[in-house]
């Protein structure tokens, strides 16, 4: 991969010269927001009507009355709490899993790339970048049930392994910017391998765990095809999943299917609206490393 | 690395770091995948009495047209989508990186698309094409705009198109955004005080400057879209017909309905076409590699 | 400081990780249905779904020692063969997919069972039209599902058509229909099944004997192509020429509307003919209770003798051999074919025993399917024969949209070729 020199701070500079700030430029961005806008203004207005007002029209006329009642009949007919709990252990085991492991592993290869085992480790472990999951997800199928994981926690590993290629990518060109000295010395004080590892080296990964956890996060909170394949028992299927409950059995209530949609949208929506800025500064580090 | 190499001590704590890595990816993804290529040349429901067949369930592929047409759209789909995405994020992120009101705001809207689940957009689009645009369309009188894009049989692709890019396009945008925060203010100031146009500006200043993000971005983004499955399924389900049937589908649907020696066959091909084509791009890269 | 302590500690916290998973994950399966111990009974039929749940409680409080718990979900059967861990009994639909487990050995024998004997043959048969183990007898019949036409009584009597017993009569009451203004066939693209179910099962049904010409082309192993006797080129030609004549007399939105849409616009009278079973009697009336509606069997030769009617078996019970508790199982089975159980549960699905002397069709709604199915005079439909991996629902779509009949019969024949020759052991 492509190492591009991480931007100069230059953010400030156009609004120094602030007077000189385009109304026709921001009119067209404006309006080309319209698109973010104009599905999730549906979203919302569907999910605050009657069945009969869903059923005709466009979508786009408001409701007569909030009809909030739509959000209590999706929340106990996709069984929210539950499938909510299934998406929570799915991203947990996804999240702590890939920063635990990519981290060791990408520490131990940096340090000893001098040695052929862990180079090639690395590039055995890279290969999973190439790997897509409907080219496992048979055997996986079968292999998940073997040993008692074709449930959330199986659907949390497997993200963890199949982001694991880019992950290390990521930790690998990182640690190799940390100056071997700055160990050195801790060395010298007698710390272990795994002192050291845990005091100095996860504290110096900050960022970077920042964007591989966000990563792990949405990918896996997100994801329909992996829980889809792999979860053998219906009762433990994630959000995303138990939202085509909607597309199967019930395709005339669109306002409780919207009403559904939209609680199902509303957990990232929030996390992203209260940790924005955080949000971005990870996935960017992460874009542009 | 030279740093590295002055530590020659064995250290087992290293070994132990790497272990798990190693020992998941081996039991999880380098061993079915051994198993699955086995089983391709089997007749395997994936329970029950099974022989082996040898090549014919590949040569039953080439035969397919469910299948060959699975790849036709995927390719298709991926390539359309892959310009799609990076024209509209590169246009954006030029729009979001000049000297516009409200910046912070607007750049947070186009970045919402981002953190939302595929398959749960789909269905909100999936009713946006059924019935709000025919609604809209015989509303203004507008013929051809009745039917849903999503009912006909040589156009629904564009919608998945639609579908994907606009929740791919924010995570390219913010590849650009970076790019173009890296160009010096000073060059542009430069050249404006020279009277270059804004085409002018964007072709000689910013294109050179963005080329590499682009190799990256197309690169990124086009290896997942031959992956597309969860925007299809809650948007047409791979009809109409089966004009939007991607691979991965195809191996599922197999699969569900007890084709799993061919399925897996199925999924042989794919990986061996997935990772022809990353080796290509990353020859690509790394002749791009010089400029960055 | 050593190195041994941390890599300890490390290990712990890994532990603890590890059971906070494991308690994660007990504290998901708290939540779900029933105990371990349970036979699970699976049954997904969406319209009886309540009506199985008051019959496993009313079998689990007429039991000692055995307890069952209904599984309505959706999930497909395949990976659940797959991961070793299928149903311990399952009263599920019988087609192609069901018959798979069946071909490959994964259900357990039944023939030693009382009630195995008390079906009658020609239901039995019909098993055995999809595959066949070692002469076992794997897959007990439960439901036998007649469909014809449903019509709309009103608008025959007042257009004075009366209800056609050859092709010829069917056009031309298509025909009077089509003069009056009303609406002859309704049909609802947008759910590729009610065209298998409907216009190619009943139109093929009628017009060739659709077991002999299966078997002849199973007996081929997969050697066909056009010109082949066995051929769908050769054999459906002039029952498909038929589905594109009959489609002249549609709804013009048909390609928009899908099933659910479907049933609530014909309920409102806005068509005489609808081509679907007894299931969609029940949508029907509920959504207009005042409906007056009727069934035949599609005539589709001009010889009324020839006229047959659909049916399927709509469920059907079998005992998977990697189930642990087959024993319990099979109790639970029995107590399903008692005839007071089991007639109860097909008069109100509209439907017939498989047994020797079941009740017959009482409802007026679909009274006029019953002489058919008393006699014997019935085929599965053409489409379940089918691979679901060859998408004919699609292809039909095609067909009748541009009325290209060779090129969809050719592709059948194709596809057929493909799928035989790589599961020819099956």
């Amino acid at each position: 991969m492509a190492t591009i020199p991480t931007p100069a701070p230059r953010a400030r500079s156009s609004a120094a010269t602030g007077e000189r700030r385009s109304w026709k430029l921001t009119t067209v961005l404006a309006i080309a927001s319209l698109a973010v806008f104009i599905p999730l203004y549906l979203a919302v207005t569907m999910a605050l009507k009657t069945n009969a007002e869903a059923s005709s029209g466009s979508g786009f006329a408001l409701p007569t009355s909030l009809h909030w009642s739509n959000f209590s009949t999706a929340w106990d007919l996709v069984h929210f709490p539950r499938a909510a709990a299934v998406s929570v252990v799915i991203a947990v085991v996804a999240v702590v899993g890939s920063l635990a492991v990519s981290s060791m592993a990408s520490y131990a290869i940096v340090r000893n790339w001098h040695r052929k085992a862990f180079r090639y480790s690395y590039f055995y472990l890279l290969a999973a970048m190439f790997i897509p999951f409907p080219v496992i997800a048979l055997p996986q199928v079968k292999l998940t049930a073997l040993l008692g994981l074709a449930n959330p926690i199986g659907v949390g590993l497997l993200h963890v392994l199949l982001s694991m290629g880019f992950n290390i990518l990521l930790y690998t060109a990182f640690l190799r910017s940390i100056p071997f000295e700055l160990e050195e010395s801790a060395r010298l004080d007698g710390a272990s391998t795994w002192q050291t590892f845990r005091q100095l080296i996860v504290p110096l990964l900050g960022p970077m765990n920042a964007t591989v956890g966000i990563f792990a996060f949405l990918a896996s909170w997100n994801d329909y095809m992996m829980p889809a394949i792999i979860t053998a028992d219906a009762q433990y299927q994630s959000l995303p999943v138990v939202q085509n409950i909607f597309a199967v059995s019930l395709t005339t209530n669109y306002n409780v299917a919207f009403a559904s949609y939209l609680m199902a949208m509303l957990p990232t929506l929030v996390v992203y609206f209260l940790a924005q800025r955080w949000v971005l500064s990870g996935v960017t580090q992460g874009a542009i490393k | 690395m030279t740093a590295t190499t002055r530590r020659r001590r064995s250290d087992t704590a290293y070994v132990w770091m790497l272990f798990p890595a190693l020992a998941l990816f081996t039991v999880f993804v380098t061993l079915p995948a051994l198993v699955g290529v086995f089983f391709s040349f089997t007749n395997y429901a994936g329970f029950g009495s099974w022989k082996w067949v040898g090549f014919e369930n590949y040569r039953s592929l080439w035969h397919d047209s469910t299948i060959l047409g699975s790849y036709r759209f995927t390719l298709l789909f991926a390539v359309v989508t892959t310009i799609v995405v990076n024209a509209l994020a590169l246009a954006l992120a030029i729009g979001l990186s000049s000297k516009i009101h409200f910046k912070r705001g607007l750049r947070s809207v186009f970045f919402v698309p981002m953190v939302l689940s595929g398959i749960v957009v789909a269905y909100v689009f999936q009713y946006f094409f059924s019935f709000s645009v025919p609604s809209v369309a015989s509303s203004l009188g507008w013929t051809g705009g009745e039917q849903s894009l999503l009912a006909n049989q040589d156009w629904a692709w564009l919608g998945v198109v639609i579908v994907t890019a606009w929740q791919a396009i924010p995570s390219a945008m913010i590849i650009y955004l970076a790019g173009l925060l890296a160009i010096p203010g000073e060059v542009y100031e430069a050249a404006s005080l020279d009277g270059a146009s804004a085409w002018r500006r964007f072709r000689s200043i910013t294109l050179p400057l963005v080329a590499g993000y682009v190799v990256v971005n197309s690169i990124l983004s086009f290896k997942n879209f031959l992956n597309a499955y969860d925007v299809i399924v809650g948007l047409t389900g791979g009809g109409p017909g089966t004009s939007t049937t991607s691979v991965a589908m195809g191996i599922f649907n197999g699969f569900n309905n007890g084709d799993y020696a061919y399925s897996m066959a199925n999924a042989v091909v794919f990986f061996v076409i997935t990772v022809v084509i990353s080796l290509l791009q990353l020859r690509l890269l790394r002749g791009r590699e010089v400029n960055l | 400081m050593s190195q041994l302590p941390p890599t300890r500690r490390q290990v712990l916290r890994w532990g603890l990780l590890g059971a906070a998973g494991a308690a994660t994950s007990g504290a998901l399966a708290g939540c779900g249905l029933g105990s371990s111990d349970d036979i699970r009974f699976l049954q997904n039929k969406p319209e009886v779904i309540p009506y199985f749940d008051k019959l496993t409680a009313q079998f689990n409080s007429s039991q000692r020692g055995v307890r069952a718990s209904h599984d309505p979900t959706t999930t497909p059967l395949t990976p659940q063969f797959v991961r070793g861990t299928p149903p311990d009994l399952a009263c599920y639909n019988y087609q192609l997919e069901a018959a798979s487990f069946l071909a490959r050995g994964a259900l357990s024998d039944l023939s030693d069972l009382p009630e195995a004997k008390t079906i009658a043959p020609s239901v039995q048969a019909l098993v055995g039209q999809f595959a066949s183990y070692k002469g076992q007898t794997s897959v007990l019949p439960y439901s036998v599902a007649s469909a014809g036409v449903i019509y709309n009584k009103e608008l025959f009597a007042k257009h004075d058509v009366a209800v056609p017993t050859t092709w010829s009569e069917l056009i031309s009451a298509c025909k009077k229909f089509q003069a009056a203004g009303v609406t002859p066939i309704y049909f609802t693209f947008l759910d590729g099944w009610t065209l298998l179910q409907g216009i190619w099962d009943y139109v093929s049904g009628g017009t060739l004997d659709v077991a002999a010409f299966f078997k002849r082309l199973k007996d081929e192993e997969g050697k066909v192509d056009k010109n082949s006797p066995a051929s769908f080129s050769r054999n459906f030609g002039d029952a498909c020429h038929k589905m594109v004549q009959l489609y002249r007399y549609r709804n013009a939105n048909a390609p928009s509307l899908n099933y659910n849409a479907g049933n609530t616009e014909f309920a409102k009278g806005k068509a005489a003919m609808y081509l679907q079973g007894p299931w969609a009697l029940t949508p029907l009336a509920a959504a207009n209770p005042k409906l007056q509606l009727g069934s035949f069997a599609l005539p589709c030769t001009d010889d009324r003798a020839d006229t047959k009617v659909r049916v399927n078996l709509d469920l059907a019970l079998w005992i998977p051999n990697d189930s642990s508790r087959k024993e319990q199982a099979r109790t639970m089975l029995q107590w399903l074919m008692r005839p007071e159980v089991m007639n109860a549960y097909n008069k109100q699905a509209l439907a017939t025993s498989p047994t020797v002397n079941a009740p017959p069709l009482a409802d007026p709604r679909v009274a006029g399917l019953s002489s058919y199915v008393q006699q014997a005079r019935f085929y599965q439909g053409a489409s379940t024969y089918i691979s679901m991996t060859i998408p004919l629902g699609n292809y039909i779509q095609t067909m009748l949209t541009s009325g290209d009949v060779p090129g969809l019969l050719n592709r059948l024949d194709t596809d057929w070729a493909n799928r035989a020759a790589r599961s020819a052991a099956a």
